[in-house]
C-alpha cells in the first residue's frame, strides 16, 4: 500500500491493544513522519528563537561594547531578520504537519467509525442508546483531534522549549542556570493541582448549563400548559433559580481563576527577579558579559510562563484518554461480515423458504422463537398473526439474517441461510415498514436510495406511480426534489409508507417483508396503500406482518403465533373450520359490526 | 436529544453604532464593575510597559554603572510593583469574569421574561431549537463582547500606547520606526483573523452537519441494512469529511501562519531598529539597555496586536448576535390586556362565538363565520378530521389566541375586555401528548395550585385516579418524572395533567384527548376523573373516545373551519351524515383495540361491548 492509501484505508482495529499509547500511535498511522517531522520543527524554531536572543548578546558584546566586530551592522540587523523568518517558517511548517496528522487522522477515525457503526449487528444497536453512541463519535472523536493538534504538541512544546532554553542558560553559567529553575517543580505541580480543581468545577459549571438548558426547553414546549395555567410567575421564579444559581457557580470558578493566575504570576516574578539579581551581580562582578546577562534575561522569561500552562494541557490530555477509551469501545466491537457465504449465487432466486424446527433467542434471556415449521412456495402470501411479542416480528428479521437463528434451520431455494451473503440475501428482500424510516434527503434520493446503480427519472416516477404517490409529490414546490423532515415537508404516515413502497419497487426484491397494520391511516389512503401493496407483491413471495383478519383472508397461508410458537397453521377456511385463536378474532369481527348495527338501531 | 439538532445558523451583519450602543448599555447597571476592571487592567498594561522599562534600568544603571545600590533599589521596586500588578490582574480577572457571568445572567432573565409574555402565534413560527439558541449561544457571544472584548481591547490598546510612550522617552527616533511598522502589522493581523473565523465558522457547521449525518446513521441503521446502503453511505459521508477536512486543515494553517507572519513583520522593525541603534549607540543616543527594551517592546507587541485583531473580526458575529436577542426582546405580544382590562371572578356562564373568523399567519382562513352559544355547565365533545379547525377554537377560546374578526363572549362580555390571567387562570386543560416538567410527581401536581396543601395534591390525584400508581412508585408522590416526563409511561402522563387540572378547580375544562391507545384499566381511570371535572365544569373536548362523546351534551362536527353537524348523539346518528361515518369507523377500530383476543383470550360471547 502507498502512503496516501494508508492514510485512507488502515483498518482501525489494530488500535485496539492494551497498551493506550500503542494505541494512539497506530492511530496516527501514515502520519508518523509528518508528527515527528512537527516535533522537530519546533525544535528547530525554539532554536532560531534562542539563538537570537545569542546574537543580541554579540551584538551588545561584540559591536556597543568591545567594538570589535568582525560583521558589519547591517548584517546584524538582516540577521535578526533571518532569525525571524526562520524560527517564523518552522513554526508555522510544525503548526502545518500537526494539523495535518490530527485532521488526517480524524478524518479517518470519522470515517471508520460510520462505517463500523453501520456494521455493528441488530443486536448491539438494540442494547446501545443513539445519544450515547453520537458522543462518542462526535464529541469523543473530536477530543482526539485536539490531543494530536493542541495537547500532545503543546505539551512537546513546553518541553523543547525547556530543554533548548536550559541548555543555553547552562552555556551562559551553570550555577545562575540551575538557579533560575528553582520554582519550576512547584509551578508544575500547582498548576496540575489547581487545573484539575478548575475542570471539576468547570463540570458543574456545565451541569447547571445542562440544568438551564432543560429548564428553558421544556417551558418553551410547554406553553400551552403554562399559559393554561397561568403560571408565567412560576415559570420565572423557577428559571430565575437555576440562571442564579449558574452565575454563582460560573463566580465560583472565576474565582479560582482570578486567585490562581495572580499568585502564580507573584510566584513566577519572584523567581525571574532572583534570576534578574543574581545574573546582574555576575555581569557586574564579570563572571558573565553584559550581553550574557541580556541573553539570559531574555530566555528566562521563555522558560518559566510557558510551565504554568502545562498544567492545563496535561489535566486536558488525562480527558483526551478517556475519550480514547470510549471510542476504542465502538472499535472493538465485532463487524457483521456482509460477504461471507459459501453459497453459489443463482442467477434468479425463486424465493422457496423452509423452516425446519427454527429456534431463536438472545444472548442471554428466554427463547423469543421455538418449534417454528413450515414451508413457503415461491410467490406464495404468508400471513403472520399475533399480539405484539409474539414473535411475528422477530421471525421476518431471521430472513435477511438481522439476527441469526440460534437452532434448527432455514433453507432458501434448497440452500442454508447461513450460506448465504448477507449482502446478497439482503439485496433479495424489501421491507415495507407500518411508520418506514425516511431520511432527511429529497424524495427522490429517498426512492432510489436503495439501488446502487444509476436510476433514470422516469423509473422513479413509474415507481412512484404504481405506489398512488406520485400525484402527491407533484403537488409539492420542488416535486421530486423536495426535502422530507425539517426543512422540507413533513410526510403523512400514509404518504411515507407509499414513498417506501415506491422504494421497495424500484429495489426488485424476490422476497417481501410487509408490516401491515394500518390503524393510523385514514380510508382512503388505505386502499390505495392496498392497491399499491397489491401491485408490490405481485410474483414475489410475501411475508405480510398483520393485526387484522380482513387484509390477509386470501393469503396461501396463515400462521397464528402466540409466545414465539405457531398455535395455527392453515388457509383461512381451513382455519375457520377449525376453531381456536384464530376464529375467535374472525368472530370478534363480526361481532362489532352485529352490534354497531344494534347499537345504531338502539338510538 | 437525539432528534433536536438544530443546525447552527451563521450571521453576520454590518457594523451599526445603534446597536454597539445598546450593547454597551447593557453594562449600565454594572457600570462600577466596568469602571473597575478597565483601571485594573489599564494599571496592569501599564505596569507591564513598565518593567521592560525597569529591565532598561537595570541594565544601564545598574550593570553597566556597575552600581549595586541602584540595581537593589530599582528590583525592589520592580519586585513591590509586581505584587501590586498581582493584585490589580486578581481585580481585573474578577471583575471581568464575573461580569460576564453577570450580563449571561441578565440576558437570560430579560429573553426568559419576555418569552412568557409573547403569544401562541410566536411559538408557532418560531422554531424552540432557534430560540433555545438566542438564549444559550447569542448571550455567551454578546456578554463576550462587553467583558473580555472590551477587556482586550483596552489591555491592547494600553499596551501599545505605553509602550509608546516609552519608547519615545528613550529614543524618539527608534520609537518612530516602530510606529511605521504598527499599522502594517494590525491591517494584516485584522485580515488574518477574519479569514480564520470564516474558517472556523464553516468548521462549525460542517460538524454540525457530520452529528446529523451520525444522528440518521444511528437511528436509520436498520433501513441502511434492509437496502443494503452502507456503501453508498460511506461514499456520501467521507464526501462531507472530507470537506471538514479541508475547512479544519484550513483554519489550522491560517492559524499557524498568523503569529509567524506578525513576527516576521515586527523583525523587520527590529533589524531596523538594531540597524539604526547600532549607529546611534556611537553618538550615546540610545544606551544598551535602551536597545534591550526596545527589542522587548517589539517582541512583546505581537501579543496586544493579536488580541485587538481577535476582537475586531469576532465583532460582528457578535453584533449579529446582539441584534438578534433584541429582536426577540423586541417582538410585541399579539395577545396581550387592552388598557382598560378588568379581572373577572368568574367565566364560569354562557359562552358565545358570534360570527368568529380566524387565520393564521398564513392568511389562509381556518375558521370562517363561525356562530356557537355555549350554556353554562354543558359539554361539548368537538369531532372531525385533522386541520378542520377543532383545536382552533380551543385556542381562541383559551385565549392563546383572538379572533380576527368577530367576538367572543364570556357571561355577556366580550373577553377582550377582560384580563388575560383571569380568564387563563381559571381554565385548566389536557393536552393530547401530556406535557410534564422535570421534577417530582408533586411538583407537576402542585403545578395545577400552588398553595395546594399535600392532601389536596392527594384527594386530586384521586379524583383523578392517579394516586394508585403514584403510590405503586418506589417514592411516590416524590418521584423524578424525568426530563418532559419521560421516565413514565403516557398514561401515566396523561393521568398526573388530569390531576393536575383537577387540582386548579377549573371553571373552564379543554381537553384533547390522545389518540394513542392506552390501557384497558388507565383508559377507565381517566373517564373517570373526567367525568368528575365534567360534572362541574363548561367542557371542551376534542374527543377521540366513543364513550366521551356519547357524554357530551352537544356534538360538534367540524369540517373545513365551519360546523358541519350539531347535535347529540342519538340526533346525529339518525341522521346518517358525516358524524354516522366518523361513528362507525371510530367504533369498530376502538372494538378491535379493546378486544385483542391474543391480551387476556376473551370469549367473544361474553364480550361488554357498548355497555352502556
Amino acid at each position: 500500500m502507498s502512503t496516501s492509501q494508508i492514510r485512507i484505508n488502515y483498518d482501525l482495529n489494530q488500535v485496539v491493544v492494551k497498551n493506550k499509547i500503542k494505541g494512539l500511535w497506530r492511530l496516527m498511522t501514515g502520519y508518523h513522519w509528518h508528527y515527528g517531522g512537527a516535533a522537530l520543527s519546533l525544535g528547530i524554531s525554539a532554536a532560531a528563537k534562542t539563538t537570537t536572543y545569542l546574537l543580541i548578546r554579540y551584538f551588545v558584546d561584540q559591536y556597543l561594547l568591545a567594538k570589535s566586530s568582525t560583521v558589519s551592522l547591517p548584517l546584524v540587523a538582516a540577521g535578526f531578520v533571518m532569525l525571524a523568518v526562520v524560527e517564523g517558517s518552522f513554526a508555522f511548517l510544525s503548526g502545518r504537519l500537526a494539523a495535518e496528522t490530527a485532521e488526517g487522522t480524524t478524518r479517518r477515525l470519522r470515517n471508520y467509525i460510520y462505517d463500523h457503526l453501520q456494521h455493528l449487528t441488530f443486536t448491539y444497536h438494540d442494547k446501545m442508546q443513539t445519544g450515547e453512541l453520537i458522543q462518542r463519535s462526535t464529541s469523543d472523536v473530536d477530543a482526539l483531534r485536539r490531543f494530536f493538534a493542541d495537547q500532545a504538541i503543546g505539551i512537546g512544546r513546553i518541553f523543547i522549549l525547556f530543554i533548548i532554553n536550559f541548555g543555553m542558560l547552562l552555556s551562559i553559567n551553570v550555577r545562575l542556570a540551575f538557579l533560575s529553575i528553582i520554582v519550576v517543580p512547584i509551578v508544575v505541580l500547582t498548576s496540575i493541582w489547581f487545573f484539575k480543581r478548575v475542570s471539576k468545577a468547570y463540570e458543574k459549571y456545565q451541569e447547571q448549563d445542562a440544568v438551564i438548558s432543560t429548564t428553558l426547553q421544556e417551558n418553551l414546549s410547554g406553553v400551552r400548559v403554562v399559559k393554561a395555567f397561568a403560571r408565567q410567575e412560576y415559570e420565572i421564579n423557577k428559571f430565575e433559580k437555576e440562571n442564579w444559581d449558574k452565575y454563582l457557580r460560573g463566580k465560583k470558578l472565576n474565582l479560582m481563576h482570578s486567585l490562581f493566575w495572580p499568585i502564580s504570576d507573584i510566584v513566577c516574578g519572584a523567581q525571574m527577579l532572583t534570576g534578574y539579581f543574581i545574573g546582574a551581580l555576575f555581569a557586574i562582578n564579570g563572571t558573565i558579559s553584559i550581553g550574557s546577562y541580556l541573553a539570559y534575561a531574555g530566555i528566562l522569561v521563555w522558560i518559566i510562563w510557558p510551565l504554568r500552562n502545562l498544567g492545563r494541557l496535561i489535566v486536558q490530555l488525562s480527558t483526551g484518554m478517556v475519550s480514547f477509551g470510549r471510542v476504542l469501545e465502538i472499535i472493538k466491537q465485532n463487524r457483521e461480515p456482509l460477504d461471507n457465504g459459501s453459497a453459489s449465487i443463482p442467477d434468479r432466486l425463486k424465493g422457496e423458504i423452509r423452516f425446519e424446527n427454527v429456534g431463536f433467542q438472545y444472548d442471554e434471556g428466554e427463547k423469543v422463537l421455538e418449534e417454528i415449521n413450515f414451508v413457503v412456495k415461491p410467490g406464495q402470501v404468508i400471513a403472520l398473526l399475533g399480539s405484539t411479542g409474539s414473535g411475528k416480528t422477530s421471525l421476518v428479521n431471521l430472513l435477511p439474517r438481522f439476527y441469526e437463528y440460534t437452532s434448527g434451520r432455514i433453507l432458501l431455494d434448497g440452500v442454508e441461510l447461513k450460506d448465504y451473503p448477507r449482502r446478497y440475501l439482503r439485496s433479495q428482500i424489501g421491507i415495507v415498514e407500518q411508520e418506514p424510516f425516511l431520511f432527511s434527503r429529497s424524495i427522490r434520493e429517498n426512492i432510489t436510495y436503495g439501488v446502487e446503480k444509476k436510476v433514470e427519472q422516469h423509473e422513479i416516477e413509474e415507481a412512484a406511480s404504481a405506489s398512488a404517490v406520485h400525484d402527491v409529490i407533484n403537488s409539492f414546490t420542488e416535486k421530486y426534489k423536495t426535502l422530507v423532515g425539517e426543512k422540507g415537508v413533513t410526510l403523512s404516515g400514509g404518504q411515507k409508507q407509499r414513498v417506501a413502497i415506491a422504494r421497495t419497487l424500484l429495489k426488485d426484491p424476490r422476497i417481501l417483508i410487509l408490516d401491515d397494520s394500518t390503524s393510523s391511516v385514514d380510508t382512503e389512503t388505505e386502499s390505495e396503500i392496498r392497491d399499491a401493496l397489491t401491485r408490490l407483491m405481485q410474483d414475489r413471495t410475501t411475508f405480510i406482518i398483520a393485526h387484522r383478519i380482513q387484509s390477509i383472508m386470501d393469503a396461501d397461508q396463515i400462521l397464528v403465533m402466540d409466545k414465539g410458537r405457531i398455535v395455527q397453521h392453515g388457509k383461512h377456511q381451513e382455519l375457520m373450520a377449525e376453531g381456536g385463536i384464530y376464529r375467535e378474532i374472525y368472530e370478534i369481527q363480526t361481532r362489532i359490526e352485529q352490534e354497531l348495527v344494534k347499537e345504531i338501531a338502539n338510538v | 436529544m437525539s432528534d433536536d439538532y438544530f443546525e447552527e445558523e451563521d450571521f453576520q451583519t454590518k457594523f451599526s453604532g445603534h446597536t454597539l450602543r445598546r450593547i454597551l448599555s447593557l453594562t449600565r447597571p454594572h457600570i462600577k464593575w466596568v469602571i473597575g476592571f478597565l483601571v485594573a487592567i489599564a494599571v496592569v498594561s501599564a505596569l507591564d510597559s513598565y518593567f521592560t522599562f525597569l529591565s532598561k534600568r537595570v541594565i544601564d544603571e545598574g550593570i553597566v554603572a556597575k552600581n549595586v545600590v541602584a540595581l537593589r533599589q530599582i528590583l525592589t521596586t520592580y519586585g513591590l510593583l509586581l505584587v501590586v500588578q498581582a493584585g490589580f490582574v486578581f481585580v481585573f480577572i474578577y471583575l471581568a469574569s464575573v461580569l460576564g457571568e453577570r450580563i449571561r445572567y441578565d440576558l437570560r432573565k430579560t429573553l426568559f421574561n419576555h418569552l412568557q409574555k409573547l403569544s401562541l402565534s410566536y411559538y408557532s413560527r418560531t422554531p424552540v431549537g432557534w430560540i433555545m439558541s438566542r438564549v444559550t449561544s447569542d448571550t455567551e457571544r454578546v456578554s463576550e463582547l462587553v467583558t473580555w472584548g472590551l477587556l482586550d481591547m483596552t489591555w491592547g490598546f494600553m499596551n501599545i500606547i505605553t509602550a509608546m510612550i516609552f519608547m519615545l522617552i528613550i529614543s524618539w527616533k527608534l520609537a518612530l520606526i516602530v510606529f511605521i511598522a504598527l499599522p502594517i502589522l494590525f491591517v494584516v493581523a485584522i485580515q488574518f483573523r477574519k479569514r480564520i473565523l470564516t474558517q472556523f465558522r464553516l468548521v462549525r457547521k460542517l460538524n454540525s452537519k457530520i452529528t446529523g449525518a451520525f444522528n440518521e446513521n444511528i437511528t436509520g441503521v436498520r433501513v441502511i441494512k434492509a437496502l443494503v446502503r452502507e456503501k453508498g453511505n460511506l461514499t456520501e459521508f467521507s464526501v462531507l469529511t472530507g470537506d471538514m477536512y479541508k475547512a479544519s486543515y484550513r483554519a489550522a494553517w491560517l492559524s499557524a501562519l498568523f503569529l509567524p507572519t506578525v513576527q516576521i513583520i515586527s523583525a523587520f522593525a527590529l533589524g531596523a531598529v538594531v540597524w539604526v541603534g547600532g549607529l546611534q549607540s556611537d553618538f550615546g543616543i540610545i544606551t544598551i539597555g535602551g536597545i534591550q527594551a526596545f527589542i522587548s517592546y517589539v517582541t512583546f507587541m505581537l501579543w496586544p496586536i493579536q488580541d485587538i485583531a481577535r476582537v475586531f473580526a469576532e465583532m460582528q458575529h457578535s453584533m449579529a448576535s446582539a441584534e438578534r436577542i433584541f429582536s426577540l426582546v423586541d417582538s410585541v405580544p399579539e395577545v396581550k390586556d387592552r388598557e382598560d382590562a378588568f379581572p373577572t371572578n368568574t367565566i364560569f356562564g354562557d359562552i358565545e362565538f358570534e360570527h368568529v373568523s380566524f387565520s393564521y399567519e398564513d392568511n389562509v382562513p381556518v375558521l370562517e363565520d363561525l356562530s356557537l352559544k355555549i350554556r353554562k355547565g354543558e359539554t361539548i365533545a368537538l369531532v372531525g378530521p385533522t386541520g378542520g379547525g377543532k383545536t382552533t377554537i380551543v385556542n381562541l377560546l383559551c385565549r392563546f389566541y383572538e379572533p380576527k374578526q368577530g367576538v367572543i363572549r364570556i357571561n355577556g362580555t366580550d373577553y377582550t375586555k377582560l384580563s388575560l390571567h383571569s380568564i387563563q387562570s381559571k381554565i385548566g386543560i389536557v393536552l393530547q401528548t401530556p406535557h410534564l416538567f422535570s421534577g417530582t410527581i408533586r411538583e407537576n401536581l402542585r403545578y395545577g395550585r400552588l398553595d395546594a396543601t399535600d392532601a389536596e395534591i392527594e384527594e386530586a390525584a384521586k379524583v383523578a385516579g392517579a394516586h394508585n400508581f403514584i403510590l405503586k412508585m418506589p417514592k411516590n408522590y416524590e418521584e423524578q418524572v424525568g426530563e418532559g416526563g419521560n421516565l413514565l409511561s403516557v398514561g401515566q402522563k396523561q393521568l398526573i395533567s388530569l390531576a393536575r387540572a383537577v387540582l386548579a378547580k377549573p371553571e373552564i375544562f379543554v381537553m384533547d384527548e390522545a389518540t394513542s391507545s392506552v390501557d384497558t384499566l388507565t383508559e377507565a381511570l381517566i373517564q373517570k376523573g373526567m367525568d368528575v371535572l365534567m360534572k362541574q365544569t363548561t367542557s371542551f373536548v376534542i374527543a377521540h373516545r366513543l364513550s366521551t362523546i356519547k357524554r357530551a351534551n352537544r356534538i360538534l362536527v367540524i369540517e373545513n373551519g365551519r360546523i358541519a353537524e350539531m347535535g347529540s348523539h342519538s340526533e346525529l346518528l339518525k341522521k346518517g351524515g358525516k358524524y354516522y361515518r366518523l361513528y362507525t369507523k371510530q367504533f369498530r377500530a376502538q372494538m378491535e383495540q379493546e378486544f385483542d383476543p391474543f391480551a387476556d383470550k376473551i370469549n367473544p360471547q361474553t364480550l361488554p361491548l357498548a355497555g352502556d
